[in-house]
């Protein structure tokens, strides 16, 4: 019965792969692609961690890409939810099964996949690049599964710990937030290696040192203790990581058990999440003007900090607008103008607005009837997008300013990012009208299938023609500091940059109401695709 | 009442091949409660997002209370409310902000909008949810939500595509409270619907619509005829009576073949 249940899993799970192969041509090309790229990477790794055998450091480099791989297991789950169906075992609800021989199955089932073949090339590589002598072969035979075992049975654990999370709403709302993760991890991973890439491999080690003791990585840290000959370490750091399995199977099993015998996620929610939020930010509408432009501020202004999508896109600008600018000034290879980031990457939000709203729009669509209406909501849009925006590429460029020391640079500096934001709040109120397109809601990805050509000509047209639109207060920047006596009269740049950046953002807005005002059903029926 | 409400005419809508609607005229009258019916993708959404002004048609004229809804934006669009189908609200808004910020878009003073949300919700039921985001209402909360959003500055048409689909039969009866209530001052609802009997119950004029064309449509009574009811006169409309005798080959399905 339970061999039958697992066979059943492992051909699902094949069926599953090639029907995902079956949808489209563009599909099959993708994934194609993807798994040839993945499998040469995997070789060269392989054959890379061969030629590492006998390398000083080897033990080092071998147990870190073993620890950062599993690593990698354990969170895949949270980022791509929908990525493995058989990962969701709530399908299976309704099925009588038992559940020692329904982890088995899922177990040996999760085994088929690019992911467990990349996986295991690696790790075949690692045991090749430390195994020396007898006892050591034997250790790495028995270690190689177990550290693929531990791999996805850290997935399937993690996955079915977080089900109950990634159904609700609110669930769902964070794994949008965690694309912003990465973005923001890569930065500081970027930074971290290009200080790793001036000091060597040696400040490694003592990472490794604690990184062997912890499964799976123990088990590969196995094989090169029983190749020194340190038998008994040898044991212990393969017992650590079989005892891990047993553990993390264990986990799952009981989740999986409670997950299938108890409601799920989805009706459980609304119950608990009754408490009332009464506190309106009826002192934020106080402030704002009235009319049309404080009720489209104020929507504006809520959905940057309660929709998911938003929040994740104004975060993941305003963390790179101060990382980029700040970090390179730190490592002293930073330029002052740099500081024109922010407001670079600040003014990006202005485009594609009515993509923001998802066919919600429909309800701004009804309430604009004339081109004046649409040059209002527009404004309204780029006062809220301001009233963040100034602030903040002020103080990162005081920052910048202040890290550099260069403060005799500031006005113009300011007067440039102001020039630049005023360009890319024009060129994104136009490009909003001419070519929106729509955000999914569910998921990591932010355009619909079949606009991504729209999305590019959108922003990055939009950011080329932003830059040119700069070129006059570039000039005259360049201008100013190359000339004689020039220095004496940058400061002008502060008001000059100002007051372009102001003229020019409502040179766009006068011409984008009308295309908008003119494009409703067609703005509409772009952003509700997908 | 003699004037029409929407007058339609030579309306045509093409997806890619596929024709959505095939050349509709119709006069709806004014101060009724019409129903437009017809099967799943007979072109009811389309029609609607096209006369409400949210679809361009490629071919056609819309009149609604004698203004062109292409030509003269601003006198229709004071004048109608619509709450679509399988289009989202602003969700991560509370009902309340819902109702301030659409009320507010349409230009209507502030403590105005105020006073009005507050009895629509009352009466809609959803004051106890009034401070809870929209993407957390229930499909009936939602529609009810909605349908105070189109409500809220008094238009003298209102355009509900599915207003019921999906609805608990609480909220549903709220609905048509309310609904009638409105009707029976003189505005005139639009919705459309495919289940006969809800339509039969609440309507006095249908229009039928099947694979993108008009099949009939006035007084309730007329179009019915012979019938003895309305999904029976659909039927026979649409030529899809006597389906149910193909059922033969099922003969494993039931208690007496165990």
């Amino acid at each position: 019965m339970s061999a039958d249940v697992t066979g059943v899993f492992v051909r699902l799970k094949l069926s599953l792969l090639v029907n995902g192969l079956r949808q489209s041509g563009g599909r099959r090309a993708a994934y194609v692609a993807s798994a040839v790229v993945a499998l040469l990477f995997a070789a060269l790794q392989l054959l890379g961690l061969i030629m590492l055998r006998g390398h000083a450091h080897a033990d080092t480099v071998v147990v870190i890409l073993v620890a950062v791989l599993a690593l990698g297991w354990a969170v895949m789950p949270l980022f791509f939810p929908g990525g493995d169906e058989t990962l969701d075992p709530t399908r299976l609800v309704m099925l009588p099964l038992r559940p020692r021989p329904l982890v088995r199955a899922l177990l040996v089932a999760s085994l088929v996949g690019i992911g467990p073949l990349f996986t295991l090339c690696l790790l075949t590589g690692s045991v090749i690049a430390l195994a020396h002598g007898g006892p050591a072969l034997v250790v790495a035979v028995v270690a190689v599964p177990l550290a693929l075992l531990v791999c996805v049975a850290l997935a399937r654990a993690v996955a079915v710990a977080n089900i109950r999370l990634l159904t609700s709403r609110k669930g769902r709302d964070l794994a949008v937030l965690s694309g912003l993760v990465i973005a923001i991890g890569a930065q500081v991973v970027n930074f971290g290696a290009q200080q790793l890439g001036a000091s060597g491999l040696e400040p490694l080690d003592p990472a490794a040192d604690v990184l062997r003791w912890v499964p799976p990585a123990s088990a590969i840290g196995a094989v090169q203790s029983v190749s020194e000959g340190s038998y008994g370490i040898g044991m212990l750091q393969l017992a650590l990581s079989a005892g891990a399995l047993l553990g993390l199977i264990a986990v799952w099993s009981r989740h999986l058990t409670r997950l299938m015998t108890s409601p799920d996620g989805s009706t459980l929610q609304a119950a608990g999440e009754s408490a009332v939020r009464e506190r309106t930010s009826t002192g934020l509408s106080r402030l704002l003007p009235a009319g049309r432009t404080g009720t489209v501020m104020e929507r504006s202004l809520r959905y940057v900090w309660r929709d998911p999508k938003t929040k994740a896109a104004w975060v993941t600008s305003l963390a790179i607008g101060l990382i980029v600018p700040l970090f390179n000034a730190l490592q002293g290879t930073g330029s002052i103008y740099f500081a024109c980031f922010a407001a670079g990457m600040l003014g990006i939000q202005m485009y594609n607005q009515f993509g923001q709203d998802t066919s919600a729009f429909w309800m701004v669509a009804m309430t604009i009837s004339s081109p004046r209406d649409a040059y209002v909501e527009l404004r309204g849009r780029a006062l809220a997008l301001l009233l963040i925006t100034l602030p903040y590429a002020a103080l990162v460029t005081v920052l910048t300013t202040a890290l550099i020391g260069d403060w005799p640079k500031l006005p113009e500096v300011l007067g440039l990012s102001l020039a630049l934001l005023g360009a890319m709040l024009a060129t994104g109120a136009w490009t909003s009208a001419r070519f929106p397109y729509s955000i999914p809601q569910e998921g990591y990805k932010n355009v619909a299938p079949g606009q991504s050509g729209l999305a590019w000509i959108s922003i990055f047209g939009g950011m080329i023609a932003a830059a040119l639109l700069c070129a006059p207060v570039l000039a005259v920047t360049i201008w100013l500091n190359v000339s004689e006596g020039g220095d004496d009269w940058t400061w002008l740049l502060l008001p000059g940059g100002a007051a372009y950046g102001a003229a020019i953002t409502l040179l766009g807005l006068r011409l984008a109401a009308p295309r908008t005002a003119a494009r409703l059903p067609e703005i509409l029926t772009a952003v509700s695709k997908g | 009442m003699t004037s029409a409400a929407v007058r339609v005419h030579g309306l045509w809508k093409r997806f890619g091949q596929q024709v959505a609607v095939a050349g509709i005229d119709l006069e709806l009258p004014a101060g009724k409660f019409i129903g437009l019916v017809g099967p799943n993708g007979a072109g009811k959404t389309t029609t609607l997002s096209m006369v409400t002004g949210l679809l361009r048609p490629d071919q056609g004229s819309v009149e609604v209370v004698g203004h062109d809804v292409w030509r003269d934006p601003v006198e229709v669009k004071a004048r109608i409310g619509v709450l679509p189908e399988g289009l989202r609200l602003f969700e991560r808004l509370s009902g309340r902000e819902l109702l301030a910020y659409t009320g507010r878009l349409r230009g209507l003073p502030g403590a105005e909008v105020d006073k009005r949300a507050t009895q629509l919700l009352d009466v809609l039921d959803l004051a106890g949810a009034q401070h809870k985001l929209v993407v957390d209402y229930s499909t009936g909360m939602r529609k009810k939500i909605g349908l105070a959003a189109a409500l809220l500055h008094n238009p003298e048409v209102l355009f509900l595509d599915e207003p019921f689909e999906g609805v608990d039969p609480v909220s549903a009866q709220t609905i048509r409270g309310v609904l009638e209530r409105y009707t029976a001052s003189g505005a005139t609802v639009v919705f459309s619907s495919h289940v006969m009997e809800l339509v039969e119950s609440l309507c006095d004029w249908v229009a039928v619509m099947a694979a993108g064309r008009i099949r009939a449509h006035g007084p309730l009574t007329e179009v019915r005829g012979e019938a003895a009811s309305l999904q029976q006169a659909f039927l026979e409309l649409v030529g899809a009576n006597g389906r149910d005798a193909a059922a033969s080959d099922l003969d494993w399905l039931g208690g007496g073949a165990r």
